[in-house]
């Protein structure tokens, strides 16, 4: 599903964020990424998110290769990832059903699916009866839930999260994470980037560990190591 | 770890045929293809209209300085217009009006008229005699009473004498002949002053045409900054909507509304400044003209031209918007 090869990305201003990194994730997978601050999480997420190319190696997602989408291939790959940010990222001056409805409304598909799928995006994240509500309006918790509702109401196949939970208290953090483990238990491919170490060994995934931009570890707990 | 060392050990597979772009779309029936295009369309006209209704001073703003940048070259034209209109009924006098030595009477006057006609190049000649003179002057004028208080007629009699000649040319040998003539006092020939006048008109036109191609310029760039102010404040949104996979077509699409908006908004209130200078107008100039013998009536923008204003305002816009939105899109490219 995702793959990393020998990947490295050096920002202009000389800073290694990331050196030759490999790894493979599998259909389904929920992965998340780990490590101190500026370790390279972050960056990592925006390379597969086409925010940023590698200076080297080769990134393949749901076997295309990155390097070769360009122009107009990038909106349609971004379009196949859900992102969740860590501050949501909502446009403030509409509705959470437009929110919602965004991506949708990008991809071009029909009023009435729209609307359906809309309203089981937010029923997922326990939202439905606040979708006429003012993003401002909610709470921190309940604009994250907007948030991801908004990435996966076009059903992507992969969901990247740049530290969804980074201003929730640890409860909401485990709802949170419950929703993205359960999203990978329907096929999609979750991957989060978190520096929580407590929610990690709460979650109980498989870890990638990165330190100034290397991959330290790849860490699979026992139950799920086949 | 050893995972990873095998896979390093491996040999480069091919990389596999990059899907097609959009797989799903291609299966998509053109019915709903057209039903998202409206839709999107849809999006981008009302969440323009959305935003310029959200701001209505800025809006009014931009309106009122698009609105009286498009008003100047038009009335300027308009002006132009009206003057060349009016230099059209001159452009066909090429008659020559010669004054005769006030000694002349009537019938030596008639006697002249009658050596012209027999002119090769003389088409007709018509006499005016002093009284004649006199009673069209005592009615145009208006200085009636003071004629009366004249007294004899101090007018000559006058010829008006319409050369053959078809072509634009002056008529050299029959210029020379009257003015040699001992018996005429004056020859007025039109087509000398209308030649500076022709002069004049082709002058305004080129400062009609400068005066239009600087403000067009300046309309574009208002829409273009006022558009780029409007992404400026939208920045964070683009950013956004770019990550989530929006096409550069569906970022730029309000914008491009806008422009579009400001432009007809723009015009709309250019034609309105127009119409109101023209009624401002109207009554002077009837009343100049009821002084005159009406021979000149003003007229406004016709209206496929108001049309094409519009129009070429909208077109202006869209254009601004374009240009704006293209330099700020490239933002939204993965960085290298």
């Amino acid at each position: 599903m995702l793959r990393f090869d020998n990947v490295s990305k050096r920002y202009q201003t000389g800073l290694d964020a990331l050196a030759e990194v490999s790894f493979e994730i599998e259909a389904g997978e929920m992965v998340f990424v780990t490590g101190h601050s500026g370790a390279g999480k972050s960056t990592l997420l925006k390379l597969v998110g086409l925010a940023e190319r590698p200076t080297r190696g080769v990134i393949t997602v749901n076997h295309v290769e990155l390097s070769r989408v360009r122009g107009g291939g990038i909106p349609q790959l971004r379009r196949g990832i859900g992102m969740v940010f860590q501050d949501h990222r909502l446009l403030l001056d509409r509705s959470v059903f437009d929110n919602v409805a965004l991506p949708l409304l990008i991809a071009g598909s029909p009023r009435e699916e729209t609307a359906k799928r809309v309203r089981a995006a937010l029923d997922k994240v326990g939202l439905l009866a606040r979708e006429k509500a003012a993003p401002q309006t909610l709470s921190t918790g309940e604009q994250q839930r907007v948030g991801i509702a908004r990435a996966i109401v076009a059903k992507p196949p992969l969901i990247i999260a740049d530290e969804p939970t980074g201003n929730l208290d640890p409860q909401l953090s485990i709802e949170i994470m419950n929703l993205f483990a359960e999203f990978g238990e329907h096929g999609t491919t979750v991957l989060v980037a978190s520096h929580d170490l407590f929610l990690l060994k709460r979650m109980n995934k498989r870890v990638l560990v990165l330190d100034h931009g290397r991959l330290i570890d790849d860490f699979r707990p026992q139950a799920q190591a086949s | 770890m050893s995972r990873q060392a095998e896979r390093t050990a491996r040999p480069p597979a091919p990389p596999p045929p990059p899907r097609p772009a959009a797989p799903r779309r291609a299966r998509t029936p053109w019915r709903a293809r057209t039903a998202a295009w409206r839709d999107q369309h849809f999006y981008g006209f009302f969440s323009s209209l959305g935003r310029l209704a959200a701001r209505p001073w800025a809006t009014a703003l931009t309106v009122f300085v698009l609105g009286f940048a498009l008003a100047l070259p038009l009335l300027f034209f308009l002006a132009f217009d009206n003057a060349r209109s009016l230099s059209a009924g001159l452009r066909e006098a090429r008659e020559v009006t010669v004054f005769l030595q006030p000694a002349q009477d009537v019938r030596a006057a008639a006697a002249l008229a009658d050596e012209l006609r027999a002119r090769a190049d003389v088409l007709a000649v018509q006499l005016r005699t002093p009284e004649q003179g006199l009673a069209e002057f005592r009615q145009l004028s208006g200085f009636g009473d003071a004629l009366d208080a004249l007294d004899g007629n101090p007018l000559p009699s006058v010829l008006v004498i319409t050369p053959r000649i078809e072509a634009d040319a002056d008529q050299p040998a029959l210029l020379a002949a009257l003015q040699a003539d001992a018996r005429i006092d004056l020859v007025q020939y039109d087509a000398a002053w209308r030649r500076k006048l022709s002069g004049i008109l082709g002058f305004g036109e080129r400062v009609v045409v400068v005066f239009a191609a600087l403000l067009a310029l300046a309309t574009l760039l208002v829409i273009g900054n006022t558009v780029r102010m409007d992404i400026q404040g939208r920045r964070e949104e683009i950013a956004v909507m770019q990550l989530i996979g929006a096409s550069n077509g569906f970022v730029r699409r309000p914008f491009l509304y806008a422009g579009i908006w400001y432009g007809l908004l723009g015009s709309t209130l250019a034609l309105l400044i127009v119409a109101l200078a023209e009624l401002a107008l109207a009554g002077p100039i009837e009343r100049l003209q009821a002084s005159y013998g009406a021979r000149f009536a003003l007229h406004g923008l016709d209206p496929w031209a108001a049309l094409a204003v519009a129009g070429g305002a909208a077109l202006l816009g869209w254009l601004g918007a374009y240009a704006v939105t293209t330099r700020h899109l490239a933002a939204g490219r993965p960085r290298a």
